[in-house]
């Protein structure tokens, strides 16, 4: 492959040239998991978020998030406006409601900001009774499975 | 500035990217349905370049610029005699062939105890530079409009120089322009790599923008769209396929509330502007009478300078 | 060795619905010399009114292919009427993404109809599929071929043999003379466009129906099928239109096979663009002059 391919060839001699942008200081990074189940009401869903220390695995609080919602295949035309989540009971907890456009693959944008400022990305299915991981390949203009 | 807004001008300003590169194709007459795939290519080499090898932002931005404009003159040579509807599904072969191999890139390496890099069709998470450099929303929002008029304004020198000419007459007629004495192959190879140059600035920036990329947002919807832009706004500038962009993004935010009914709301707006005019709102017609206009008013301001301070006769 | 011929006798079946979609993609362009973006997403639009019918009256497998085919040439007839008629000669890019635009909203139409990821569809036939010694053949799918060849030859009888075809070839010759001598040109590309929608409803039932499932992709992967085996066959070409979505469909058995589903996309994509760098006027076709490829008239 054109780009990719000759990234790797390049990349001794890049590296040589060009400098370390980015010193990586012992941060602090969030993991975050998200649940979400649908409502009742159709394309609304519930959706429960955990903050973790990546590193320490341990609540993360004093932090604001807003989460939206982009649709992968096509990321400008089908976005959700960002909604801020209520922190919820245990520390570390937020609580969203989210109301999308369709049902399908989207890619929920959690933004956090305070404390820690960072975005993670997670993709899910969104269905009308239910909402589990997206599998990418799934997505079929493979019309035809032998 | 509300949170809300600046996303939605960093993505009007991202996609603009690649609706100049889809015009300046169009401009030298050829419709491409694959800028999206120098868009993809250079976001990946971007985002690895920051993320995976520790590269500054601008030394990554000009890596994704370098990459999409490579992988354009590589595309541009075989495709160099072919045109209209066969140029355009070849650019469209070529696009879907990158998006699979994207989809079958894995390239990953162990930072902090954490894998990051292209995971196929998983994608490609945590691009990260923004953070880990403390850039702002709107620090980085600057820095897209800052390079957004960077390019139109290199767009403006264009159309005004030569080598402008020289594209828009080989997008009038290839063989007149030949006759000419227009180097036609040479140009148009080279209008394919800038085009892949500005798609590849654009694709690095939003790999930055949105800390993420998958092979599934580089597909054909994404690279229609971006030439439907330059139709929209019109053909006649450079700020033709701007405003197609902020039309199509504008209006539908604007028109949120009907929700479900929004694309075909949006589709019958297109279609129904595509028929009253075909070339879009800034087309060559308004251009030049918007510029004569302006002459005009340049003229009378320069003759009423030039008179004597006093006045009388 | 077995399975190399089975592999082809798929690739043959599902490519002769390739064929199909190429079919109604050819004779549209052909008449127009425009391409129609919005073709498979009109299919869908009949094929998720169809599927409306089966899920809610049961309706059986003739009433659903006939809404399915209604469906898709109304839809295709609201395509024409919106982005091809009423644009001026020489605004064949207009007329495109005209048509682009049209597909997101009957796209949409097609979700909020059903706004379900995947539906069922109702299978054509049921029962085990023909056992010819070693091999395998499907009911769905000799139906499929024989539609093929029955409409390819249909097609070129009508193209041929009418007062109909007669005006269209006339305006595929040169649509102004056409014109001049008295063809009524907006009723014939009409009469096309709703002829070429038939033939692409037919095949969107068929590969449905082998399929028992539809999605809202359904659209997007019609049109680009089409389109791929229309540009291998040979542009404007009814035998091309056949052949290239046999070579297409066979390709792809095999790579599928093989090598799975990424590589089966992959090798689709290097073959289309390997044939149009190598031979753009496809297998069939004729090599693209300067008339042909004119802008002016695209």
């Amino acid at each position: 492959m054109t780009g990719a391919g000759g990234i790797r060839l390049f990349s001794a001699l890049a590296m040589a040239v060009c400098f370390a942008g980015a010193l990586r200081a012992a941060e602090v990074r969030a993991k975050v998991d998200v649940a979400c189940q649908p409502t009742g009401k159709p394309l609304q869903y519930d959706c429960t978020i955990r903050l973790l220390n990546a590193r320490s695995n341990e609540p993360l609080t004093d932090v604001a998030l807003t989460v939206g919602a982009d649709m992968p295949s096509m990321p400008l035309a089908h976005n959700v406006r960002p909604v801020k989540t209520t922190v919820g009971a245990a520390p570390g907890m937020h609580e969203v409601r989210i109301e999308l456009e369709m049902l399908g693959d989207w890619a929920l944008r959690i933004d956090l900001t305070g404390k820690v400022r960072d975005r993670v990305i997670k993709v899910l299915r969104f269905e009308q009774d239910r909402v589990g991981p997206a599998t990418a390949l799934a997505n079929p203009p493979s019309q035809h499975k032998h | 500035m509300d949170d809300y807004l600046i996303g939605v001008l960093s993505n009007i300003g991202v996609i603009s990217f690649l609706a100049l590169s889809a015009y300046l194709l169009l401009l030298t007459g050829e419709i491409s349905f694959g800028q999206q795939a120098f868009f993809a290519i250079g976001g990946y080499a971007a985002g690895i370049a920051t993320a995976l090898w520790g590269w500054s932002l601008t030394a990554a931005l000009l890596w994704g610029a370098a990459t999409g404009a490579a992988a354009a003159v590589l595309v541009g040579v075989p495709t160099l005699r072919l045109h209209g509807l066969y140029f355009a599904i070849a650019t469209l072969a070529f696009a879907e062939m990158m998006r699979i191999l994207f989809e079958l890139f894995h390239y990953q390496i162990s930072i902090d105890g954490e894998w990051v890099g292209p995971d196929g069709s998983d994608g490609f998470r945590n691009i990260r530079y923004i953070f880990e450099n403390d850039v702002g929303p709107v620090q980085f929002l600057a820095l897209i409009y800052g390079l957004l008029a960077a390019a139109v304004g290199g767009f403006m020198l264009l159309e005004r120089s030569r080598l402008g000419v020289a594209f828009r007459m080989i997008g009038e007629d290839e063989v007149l322009a030949e006759m000419h004495g227009v180097a036609v192959a040479r140009h148009k190879v080279l209008a394919a790599g800038l085009a892949g140059a500005i798609a590849g600035i654009g694709g690095g920036l939003y790999a930055h923008m949105t800390t993420y990329v998958e092979p599934r947002i580089f597909d054909v919807m994404l690279g229609v769209h971006s030439l439907a832009y330059g139709l929209i706004g019109g053909l006649g500038t450079a700020f033709g396929p701007l405003l197609g962009v902020l039309i199509d993004i504008g209006v539908l935010e604007s028109i949120r509330t009907f929700a479900g009914f929004r694309m075909i709301i949006f589709g019958g707006l297109v279609a129904a502007l595509l028929i009253f005019r075909p070339r879009g709102l800034l087309d060559e017609c308004v251009v030049h009478r918007i510029a004569g206009a302006w002459l005009r008013v340049w003229g009378w301001i320069l003759r009423s300078a030039s008179r004597p301070a006093g006045g009388g006769r | 060795m077995i399975d190399f011929a089975q592999n082809t006798i798929d690739g043959i079946m599902i490519g002769s619905s390739y064929g199909l979609l190429a079919l109604g993609f050819t004779l549209i362009f052909g008449v127009m010399r425009r391409l129609n973006l919005s073709f498979g997403p009109s299919i869908m639009v009949g094929a998720y009114l169809g599927t409306l019918l089966y899920l809610n009256f049961a309706a059986g497998p003739i009433a659903v292919a006939a809404v399915t085919v209604l469906g898709a040439v109304l839809a295709g007839i609201y395509v024409e009427r919106l982005c091809f008629a009423p644009m001026a000669a020489g605004a064949g890019i207009a007329s495109m993404v005209s048509s682009f635009a049209i597909w997101m909203q009957l796209e949409q139409a097609a979700i909020l109809l059903l706004p379900r990821h995947t539906y069922p569809f109702p299978s054509l036939t049921t029962g085990a599929p023909l056992t010819l010694g070693p091999f395998q053949l499907r009911a769905d799918h000799l139906i499929m071929l024989a539609c093929a060849l029955g409409l390819s030859a249909g097609l070129q009888l009508l193209l041929y043999r009418s007062r109909f075809g007669l005006a269209l070839r006339a305006i595929i010759g040169n649509p102004v003379a056409a014109h001049l001598v008295g063809i009524n040109v907006r009723t014939a590309v009409l009469g096309a466009f709703a002829v070429a929608s038939a033939i692409g409803g037919i095949a969107g039932y068929l590969v449905l129906a082998t399929d028992q499932q539809i999605t809202p992709m359904f659209g997007m992967w019609a049109t680009i099928k089409g389109l791929i085996a229309m540009m291998i066959g040979g542009l404007g070409s009814i035998p091309g239109a056949i052949l290239g979505g046999l070579v297409l469909g066979c390709l792809e058995a095999h790579s599928q096979s093989y090598f799975g589903p990424q590589i089966r996309d992959l090798s689709a994509y290097i073959l289309l663009f390997v044939c149009l760098v190598l031979r753009p006027g496809g297998l069939l076709g004729e090599a693209p002059t300067r008339e042909t490829i004119d802008r002016r008239r695209a």
